[in-house]
């Protein structure tokens, strides 16, 4: 004799899960369609020399403003359901978004909110504080940004830099490449240090590699031509 | 850590007129690095435990195996296991709750559901185990309830793994109906049959409880389920659905054959169960 209670209850369960993931999927919409804003104005960047960045990063960061804000509003959300269980549905825009505020940052973008450690990338700690949300909780279970994702953010952004070292030489600058060279293989080091297992991390980690090489390689065309700039950083 | 050197080999000195990149290099370098081992040592954390948890998720589907198996050997239904085979199994439940228990420290708070994929899988064969044995004993199915009381409190038996586990036990009771019949001297069998020969005649026979009409019933109850498409909220679902539908109707055909060739059947002659009886596991 089956008692058919147990399929209804089922049936409950699911509806109500179904509402939770409804209500979180609606933000997170909302967050992925201005994500998709906040990377086409960044994109300007590639095509805009560096000291006329200014209004662009202006421009970025309400932006990246305006997404902080969905942020705040998921967290609303989030914060009332396990975090695991659901994370998967926002993971991706998270990131995304972390890599947008990382390059802002990066092209000199959302100084108030650097640590006074380091003035090019934004830490984890930084991040954080600027979204208002915490990072990396082991014990409590509430919205945060996980180490998984900032480091995934941090490879996207790797991967941007090294298209905008080539565009930075067409539009003349030359000083660039060297930078972004100098902190992509720090970054590059910095990856090498994680015992990666098989996972989403260490498959997008090892895309770095093919970022550095390509700004090593116009870092080396420069130099064979001479047109690296005198007083310009180390490549 | 070495000192930063230009390329062409010289020390590198802080340029003035370079002042921005010349933080980045004294500051954010050894930064960079030293927060990386930070996430090292995070992450090693999180893999070892990771790895620690699939491990104990394996034993406990083995001993969840071994379990079904030795229930597959059982002839009856709602009565008392045979004591051999209840005893051997106690001792499996019991190996799988201390398994069970290593897991709850792991999986306090917020890492309940980081970690819930790697044992699901386990909770599912252990739910498979479970439900069987409870079905066999007292010919009803378990409820959720039920299944989370067999397991120490830190261990969070999610719907999903219920639901899966279930889908799991269509499987075995239609192994273990097909095995009845073939033996050809169970009460289970008669259950069946009288099921199945009272629809011949009557249409309704439901109150006879035979795995046929339990079959049907559990069948009936998956199919209502309205699950969401868009949130691939159970992603084996479609796959166990048609299995499960697979395994009903080898019963049906099961119970038919006994039906139309029962009374030809001379002693010793078991139905012909045309295609494999194996069930698919995950």
């Amino acid at each position: 004799m089956i008692d058919q209670r147990i399929f209804e209850n089922l049936q409950t369960k699911i509806d109500e899960e179904t509402t939770v993931r409804d209500e979180l999927h609606e933000i997170v919409q909302t967050l992925a369609r201005r994500g998709r804003s906040t990377q086409a104005i960044l994109s300007r960047a590639h095509s805009t020399p560096a000291d006329q960045l200014k209004p662009v990063l202006d421009d970025v960061t309400k932006e990246i403003l305006a997404q902080k804000q969905e942020v705040a509003r998921l967290k609303a959300v989030a914060d009332q359901h396990p975090f695991y269980k659901y994370n998967g549905l926002w993971t991706r825009e998270l990131q995304n978004l972390v890599a947008s505020i990382e390059l802002c940052a990066w092209l000199g973008g959302l100084q108030e909110h650097k640590g006074p450690s380091s003035t090019s990338f934004m830490t984890i700690e930084d991040v954080g504080k600027f979204l208002d949300i915490p990072f990396n909780l082991k014990e409590q279970d509430a919205f945060h940004l996980t180490i998984e994702e900032y480091l995934l953010a941090v490879i996207a952004m790797v991967e941007e830099l090294a298209r905008l070292a080539v565009n930075s030489v067409t539009l003349g600058d030359y000083t660039r490449p060297m930078q972004i060279g100098n902190f992509v293989k720090e970054v590059f080091a910095g990856f090498q240090l994680l015992n990666l297992k098989n996972d989403i991390l260490r498959k997008r980690s090892d895309g770095i590699k093919y970022s550095v090489k390509k700004v090593e390689d116009v870092v080396y065309d420069l130099s064979l031509r001479n047109l690296v700039p005198k007083g310009g950083s180390s490549a | 850590m070495g000192t930063k050197r230009s390329w062409e080999g010289q020390p590198l000195e802080l340029n003035p007129q370079d002042t921005i990149m010349a933080e980045v290099e004294t500051e954010s370098a050894p930064s960079i690095l030293s927060i990386f081992e930070s996430f090292r040592d995070e992450l090693d954390e999180h893999h070892d435990r990771r790895e620690r948890i699939i491990k104990k998720s394996r034993d406990i589907t083995a001993l969840s195996k071994k379990i079904i198996f030795a229930l597959q050997r059982v002839r009856t239904t709602n009565q008392p296991l045979p004591p051999k085979i209840a005893q051997e199994n106690q001792t499996r439940f019991d190996q799988i709750h201390a398994l069970f228990e290593g897991v709850v420290p792991e999986q306090l708070g917020i890492n309940g559901w980081r970690y819930q994929r790697q044992i699901s899988a386990g909770i599912q064969e252990f739910i498979e185990a479970v439900s069987f044995d409870h079905y066999l004993r007292t010919q009803t199915l378990i409820t959720h309830a039920e299944c989370s009381a067999r397991v120490p409190p830190g261990i969070l038996v999610s719907e999903e793994d219920y639901l899966m586990g279930l889908y799991d036990l269509t499987g075995e009771m239609m192994r273990f109906a097909v095995l009845s019949l073939s033996s050809g001297n169970a009460t289970a069998t008669n259950a069946t049959e009288n099921t199945a020969s009272d629809s011949e005649k009557s249409t309704v026979a439901s109150s006879q409880g035979g795995i046929v009409v339990d079959l049907r019933a559990i069948r009936a109850g998956f199919e209502a389920l309205t699950v969401p498409q868009r949130h691939y909220m159970f992603r084996d679902m479609g796959k166990k659905q048609d299995v499960m539908q697979n395994s009903v109707e080898k019963v049906e055909r099961a119970a038919y054959g006994i039906v139309v060739r029962g009374s030809e059947r001379p002693s010793g002659w078991t139905p012909d169960l045309s295609g494999a009886v194996e069930v698919p596991s995950y």
